[in-house]
């Protein structure tokens, strides 16, 4: 006979999250110890370097390596045209490794080497003589989709690399004879990710092994499944080994593939492990920021506030290439609608090539991009109305039992007290003189039921090692975010032991469940469950192994079993029994989380995830009104994320999330001379220091949701999403215009206050 | 420590290349993301910046001698402690921009402490749990 430890008797590390349980990775980071991608130096190893296109567009007549491959030093030299490769891509497959016969941005990869130390490989780079014939190139993605406008790719006719029309409810209707009706057109340049440590990758190719790929990804069985496709390999002879990584937001689900691809095809052809490594200038000029948006937004509105239709125009900046853009734009164009209860859209959104740097995803893929336009929407019609920001907010957002306009069923939500708590917080009903104020409310799914349906959850293995700890083995990575801290909560939690007895396994996908990885915000709603899962069936394996060792039933508390006759037992001692008795098998839990399916139509209308995570913002701000500078001083975070795993971590979630917030609302964003990027470092893409930011208040609604482990939902992406809007709305507040295109820069402020027009 | 080479080197590329010692990150090469702060002669510069000719002589502090015989630094515990460490790349840096405040100004007040850090730049964090990390070290520190 079994028996399960009884409820009263287990102690919950859950509840203990307070006091801050944490991953012990973070003691090798801060003594200095931490191995990341660019620490790596593998014996023989050589270093690669790419040749890139310095033209927008061009056609290349001729590539010269001889003068290249005699360099004393160079061991491997590549070329487009002495490849021979299908194209690949993410989303669309419009990429090769090495151009052919046509570069399209500024930075395309027109040949690679591998040479001893990287001054030789720079020198034999600079000895690559390339001919090209300069192509009219296209930078707008409104010129780009003109009739005439120069062709970026013969398989996409003009210019289209993605797009999607959307028509929901009646909103002809509901735009005849509306109240009223506000539109605007809003602008989000395209941001970078700008993690701290540069992308990396050390390729080795081994006979017996295959291509092991040496770097730090959020995805890494999504990129070796490309690469594996590429190099013509079969699946299992791809592995990636993951070193610490430094910074991801985003920027490394995919990474930068061409950074993988051109190192293991060096590595192939000289023999010996290859390490290629991006500058600063080359992860700005040629890595795959979020793409820019030019949102055309109208609403309509009842007298009391209703909101009875939204139409949106959406044009996105895909670049030459197209790595995870159409994805982003249709997150930019439908996410954001369902945080409140819109009957009828209209949606156009076309996703357009330029001879520009090609683009990926960050954190919260777009959906900031969407909440800018949107919120800023609701405030002008609330002004126009009458009405307060808050009421207007607290009238139209979902609640739970709703099924939203694109199909979402929202599930917990604690949306409505999400907003109240921030409008108290920041002191909406006391508002200081000469300060300006904003709110903003978001929703983001938990992973999603329809990106790969066949592949909707998660897996893991949960096993009890010979001393008595538990390792957890996962796809799911943590750079970070704290994810493998809460996963050794959870399980902590479902065995009784404490987290500091379970390790956290991840970063090689030969032992690694294969897991979809860190994006969506998925790793700990989906990822976290089928931890729980697995722990659970391991607790089951332990106490009828530990019953038969003792010849009773047992209970256990704190990691100790104890038998009805009072015999103790360790968790060592049930693993020795068990290695003893199966000659060297460890005791094993499985957790296999499939989700059920979704009821996701051809229209995209449907169920799209287990659990969506809420958010409230509010903001205050001041202007200077004599120099147009926007200073934020508060910033209010009320998120519903269910149950909180773990406080400190989540806490860090939202002052980093919030932060690039406040980057992405008031600093950054790319700047580009024709095809050139203008600030290709961080000198002049600037990222909030510790003086940019406001002080941020985090709030925590903590609504269980049995969708997650333990109650918890996600919250690492959506804790950017409101910003945008909130600080938008606050600068209006506080401006008393509206500025309608990001970066909200002192000189656009100015402009737009005082009626001047600069010139560029 | 002696080691022979051309005095134009940065002092990161010898401090990572030729001495092993890669607690010291690079993230840029142009003294515009703090991540190879070191300490010379007790104050935090970007190691990218310096020629290694100029340290000649000089004392040069890294993260590595912070928690020499196994013993971390009061600055290292309290980051920990607050969570300030997230990817950990900005990190060693900015323990040694701490370090280097906390000798000068062993009890700066949280704006000095901004100041301080203002060079490191932490795409994580949002600075605050670092922030609040150095706070409590210079409060251990003073005891």
């Amino acid at each position: 006979m079994i028996l399960k430890a009884p409820e009263k008797n287990i102690r919950r590390y859950g509840k203990a999250e307070g006091t801050g349980y944490q991953s012990p990775e973070v003691w090798s980071k801060v003594t200095g110890k931490a191995v990341y991608g660019i620490d790596l130096n593998l014996p023989g190893m050589l270093y690669g370097k790419i040749l890139r296109s310095p033209y927008p567009h061009a056609r290349i007549k001729k590539v010269d390596t001889t003068a290249a491959e005699a360099l004393p030093g160079v061991r491997a030299v590549l070329t487009g045209a002495k490849l021979e490769s299908k194209p690949f891509g993410i989303a669309v497959e419009d990429e090769l490794p090495l151009a052919v016969d046509r570069v399209r941005y500024i930075g395309d990869e027109v040949a690679a080497v591998a040479a001893v130390d990287l001054q030789t490989a720079v020198q034999a780079i600079k000895a690559i003589k390339v001919e090209y014939e300069e192509l009219p190139a296209v930078c707008d993605p409104a010129e780009a989709l003109q009739e005439g406008a120069p062709q970026l790719h013969d398989n996409f006719p003009g210019n289209v690399a993605w797009q999607r029309e959307l028509v929901r409810g009646s909103p002809g209707d509901a735009f005849t004879g509306a109240d009223l009706v506000v539109e605007e057109n809003f602008t989000v340049p395209a941001i970078h990710q700008a993690y701290l440590e540069p992308i990396s990758c050390v390729a080795v190719d081994d006979p017996y092994t295959g291509i092991t790929l040496h770097t730090a990804l959020q995805s890494p069985d999504a990129v070796r499944k490309i690469v594996a496709g590429v190099l013509n390999y079969p699946l299992s002879k791809v592995h990636v080994s993951g070193p610490v990584m430094g910074g991801g937001f985003g920027g490394r689900v995919y990474g930068n593939l061409k950074v993988y691809i051109l190192s293991a095809l060096l590595a192939i052809k000289s023999g010996s492990p290859v390490k290629i490594q991006l500058t600063r200038e080359e992860e700005f000029t040629a890595g795959r920021p979020m793409i820019a948006a030019a949102i055309q937004m109208k609403m309509t509105v009842r007298r009391d506030g209703t909101i009875l239709g939204r139409e949106a125009d959406i044009i996105t900046d895909n670049g030459a290439y197209s790595a995870q853009a159409p994805w982003v734009s249709k997150t930019v164009s439908e996410r954001n609608d369902s945080v409140y209860r819109i009957p009828s859209i209209k949606t156009r959104v076309r996703l357009a090539y330029t001879n520009k740097i090609p683009t990926g995803q960050y954190r919260a893929y777009g959906n900031q991009a969407a909440n800018f336009a949107t919120e800023s929407l609701i405030d002008m019609a609330a002004k126009k109305l009458g009405l307060d920001p808050l009421e207007m907010r607290l009238k139209n957002c979902v609640r739970e039992g709703d099924i939203t306009v694109h199909g979402l069923q929202i599930g917990k939500c604690g949306l409505d007290e999400c907003l109240k708590a921030a409008a108290k917080e920041i002191g909406w009903d006391q508002k200081k003189e000469g300060r300006g104020y904003g709110l903003s409310v978001a929703i983001h799914a938990n992973g999603s039921l329809v990106f790969d349906k066949n592949f909707r959850g998660a897996s893991a293995l949960a096993r009890l090692e010979l001393d008595g700890r538990i390792t957890i083995f996962t796809g799911e990575q943590d750079y970070g975010q704290g994810t493998h801290a809460a996963f050794a909560q959870i399980a902590a939690r479902t065995l009784d032991v404490s987290p500091a007895q379970v390790t956290v396994e991840s970063k090689e996908t030969k032992t690694a469940p294969f897991s979809t990885g860190a994006l969506a915000m998925r790793q700990t709603t989906i990822g976290g469950k089928a931890i729980q899962l697995a722990a659970e069936d391991l607790r089951e394996k332990i106490f009828k192994t530990a019953a038969e060792l003792a010849g009773a039933p047992v209970t256990m508390e704190n990691g100790v079993m104890c038998s009805i006759s009072g015999q103790e037992l360790a968790l060592a001692e049930v693993a020795y029994y068990n290695h003893s008795a199966t000659s060297g098998l460890s005791m094993t839990g499985e957790g296999k989380f499939v989700p059920e399916e979704s009821d996701y139509d051809e229209s995209g209308y449907g169920n799209i995830s287990i659990a969506y995570s809420y958010a409230a913002h509010a903001v205050e701000v001041e202007l200077d009104k004599t120099t147009g500078a926007l200073t934020v001083h508060r910033l209010v975070a009320a998120h519903d994320s269910g149950r909180i795993i773990n406080h400190l971590t989540a806490r860090g979630q939202i002052y980093g999330g919030v932060a690039q917030g406040i980057g992405m609302s008031c600093l950054e964003g790319y700047l580009f001379d024709e095809g050139r990027v203008a600030n290709a470092s961080l000198a002049e893409y600037k990222i909030p220091t510790a003086l940019d930011l406001p002080e941020i208040v985090p709030i925590f609604i903590e609504i269980e949701d049995p969708a997650g482990p333990y109650g918890s939902k996600g919250l690492g992406e959506i804790v950017m999403v409101p910003v945008l809007g909130a600080v938008a709305n606050a600068a209006a507040d506080a401006a008393g215009v509206r500025v309608t295109g990001l970066p909200l820069s002192a000189e656009i402020i100015y402009q737009a206050i005082s009626g001047w027009e600069c010139e560029q | 420590m002696e080691t022979y080479t051309d005095p134009a080197e940065s002092l990161l590329m010898v401090l990572r290349e030729k001495l092993g010692l890669y607690g010291t990150k690079a993230g840029c090469g142009k003294g515009e993301c703090g991540v190879c702060t070191v300490l010379l002669d007790d104050r935090a510069v970007n190691s990218c910046l310096v020629p290694v000719g100029k340290v000649q002589g000089r004392k040069v502090e890294t993260i590595e001698n912070l928690s020499r015989g196994g013993k971390v630094h009061p600055i290292q515990e309290k980051f920990v402690e607050k969570g300030a460490v997230q990817c950990g790349f900005c990190t060693p840096g900015m323990v040694m921009s701490a370090y280097a405040l906390l000798k000068e100004n062993p009890r700066p007040n949280p704006d000095q402490v901004r100041v301080a850090i203002s060079g490191n730049l932490c795409r994580c964090s949002g600075y605050k749990q670092i922030e609040e990390a150095i706070m409590l070290a210079a409060d251990k520190l003073k005891d």
